[in-house]
């Protein structure tokens, strides 16, 4: 579960100031995977930040129960003279799991070969992002939040990535920003539009879509 | 070449050991319900939860700074080591070439080493504990990594650093000398831990407010570049003529130095250390710091 309460965060932007969500309360269920709709620039990547904890709120807070991810296939905690079995391990020790079973998971699903053991700076952007994907994929965590799903590899990879993140789905859920209504029809039941500030939930995705779309079809306030 | 990747695998290797260990033990019980595989039903999350989350997370940053602080650099972290020594013995040699006899007791190297040391307590640290959030910030998009866990990891391992130098350097020391030391721990301890403080103190508020103001990280370059002159590392601040020796006294590190020197020389009177001070001015600087750092929590992660 993740709860919200009164919350509200303002971002300053060269003296005037924007609330990206206003007095908000609203509640994440657990066993229900989220798709979070609103037009650019509506503060939805914001949002989701809050939730993982990486930025704070103004003012409220956030009641969060369950383990949750960083961002799906984050590469920016990657230290670029380490191998990516160090960035690996380090990941490993930081959510305390094991180290040599994550290791081994990840060697066995990025498919990486030999760079595994080779500095990250040394990767094609497609390697480091396998990597990223394997790493977040092999943390087994209640809640996985995704901003704007990315495939990455050739064909082969992105199935068996699919397939996997479906599997990771069984036991927890996704919180997901995505413009992409068939790729939240994919992974999302419920679903959150968030626009000038307010939060609204939809027990059906399909509602939160609808509702998305017709506020896209007003001019911005 | 072939040397050189051999070395740093080395350390790496004994980086990742020692990484294994921690996950493997200490923390085994604590992560009994929080490993792969975690249940739908949550565990109850104490305050010992958190406490575990941060001593993992420090944990697996010192390994990771040992790794990475001379990463390109054949050795590894043995210069860390050699670093400091080294200079001890370049200074030494250059102060023998000036002066005859040392201001205390009859070994240059010796005196040189307790000014210089005492005072490495203090600016190894700082100079580390400065830099911890800027060259940790891309970790804190871990929403688990908090700001202060940075700081933590890098002040335990450069008390750990410099400690190692120091009983190195004073074991060598000890050996060239023709009466064994006379070493009183309590002052040596002492005298590490309050330079330590001085330097968490102040690199907690300095990590914050070098963020904020750049110009003010020039401004405390400047203003603190001379202070290895001034902290009484090759002089005694005792044999300085009046004024100045009151003006000198004002800083906390020639307090520090004092007391060092106090731990290895049993004859020296130290006067003028006023250990009162050296802590009303060590303890309001941690408060503040750490209030200053966990006030602009909220800055610290963007």
């Amino acid at each position: 579960m993740i709860k919200l309460e009164r919350a509200t965060k303002l971002i300053r932007v060269k003296g005037f100031t924007k609330a990206i969500i206003n007095d908000v309360s609203f509640i994440i269920p657990r066993g229900k995977s989220v798709g979070l709709l609103g037009r650019n620039g509506a503060g939805k990547s914001t949002l989701l930040q809050i939730i993982a904890g990486t930025l704070e709120l103004d003012q409220g807070r956030v009641i969060r129960k369950g383990k949750i991810s960083w961002p799906l296939g984050f590469q920016g905690g990657f230290q670029s003279n380490l191998s990516g079995e160090q960035n690996v391990r380090f990941v490993a020790r930081i959510y305390g799991v094991d180290t040599e079973e994550l290791v081994a998971y990840v060697a066995d699903f990025a498919e990486l070969g030999e760079f595994y053991r080779a500095p990250v700076g040394t990767y094609s952007s497609g390697m480091k992002a396998r990597l990223a994907f394997g790493v977040s994929m092999g943390v087994k965590f209640d809640y996985y939040l995704v901003d704007e799903i990315t495939a990455v590899g050739d064909t082969n990879f992105k199935q068996k990535s699919q397939k996997v993140f479906k599997e990771r789905l069984r036991g927890s859920d996704v919180i997901m920003v995505s413009h992409s209504a068939s790729s939240l029809r994919d992974y999302c039941q419920t679903g959150i539009v968030l626009e000038d500030g307010k939060l609204t939930y939809y027990d059906n995705l399909e509602d939160a879509i609808s509702a998305h779309e017709s506020n896209m079809k007003r001019p911005r306030t | 070449m072939t040397l050189h990747s051999r070395l740093q695998r080395q350390t790496v290797k004994k980086a990742d050991a020692l990484g294994r260990l921690l996950n493997k033990h200490t923390f085994a019980n604590m992560l009994a319900n929080d490993t792969v595989g975690v249940k739908p039903t949550q565990p109850v999350r104490g305050h010992l939860f958190y406490l575990g989350s941060h001593v993992r997370v420090v944990a697996a940053l010192l390994i990771r700074e040992m790794s990475t602080r001379f990463g390109s650099k054949p050795g590894g972290y043995v210069w860390a080591f050699v670093d400091p020594a080294a200079h001890i013995l370049f200074l030494s040699v250059i102060f023998m070439a000036i002066s005859h006899t040392p201001a205390l007791g009859t070994s240059f190297l010796l005196f040189f080493a307790t000014g210089y040391i005492g005072f490495q307590f203090y600016q190894a640290m700082a100079g580390y504990l400065n830099g911890a959030l800027s060259a940790n910030r891309a970790l804190l998009s871990y929403p688990n990594v908090a700001p202060i866990d940075t700081i933590f990891s890098r002040y335990i391992l450069q008390l750990g650093t410099t400690t190692v130098v120091a009983v190195f350097v004073f074991s060598a020391i000890n050996l060239s000398l023709k009466t064994p030391l006379n070493i009183h721990w309590p002052f040596i301890l002492e005298a590490a831990l309050a330079a330590s403080l001085l330097a968490l103190g102040s690199a907690l508020a300095n990590n914050v407010l070098f963020l904020k103001y750049p110009l003010y990280e020039k401004v405390f370059g400047i203003v603190t570049r001379p202070l290895f002159m001034v902290s009484g590392v090759f002089f005694l601040p005792d044999s300085l003529p009046h004024p100045a020796r009151d003006v000198i006294l004002l800083n906390p590190l020639v307090h520090v130095v004092m007391l060092f020197r106090k731990g290895f020389y049993p004859e020296y009177r130290a006067a003028g250390f006023d250990a009162g001070f050296l802590y009303s001015v060590a303890l309001p600087l941690l408060l503040a710091g750490l209030l200053i750092f966990t006030g602009s929590r909220r800055s610290l992660r963007q």
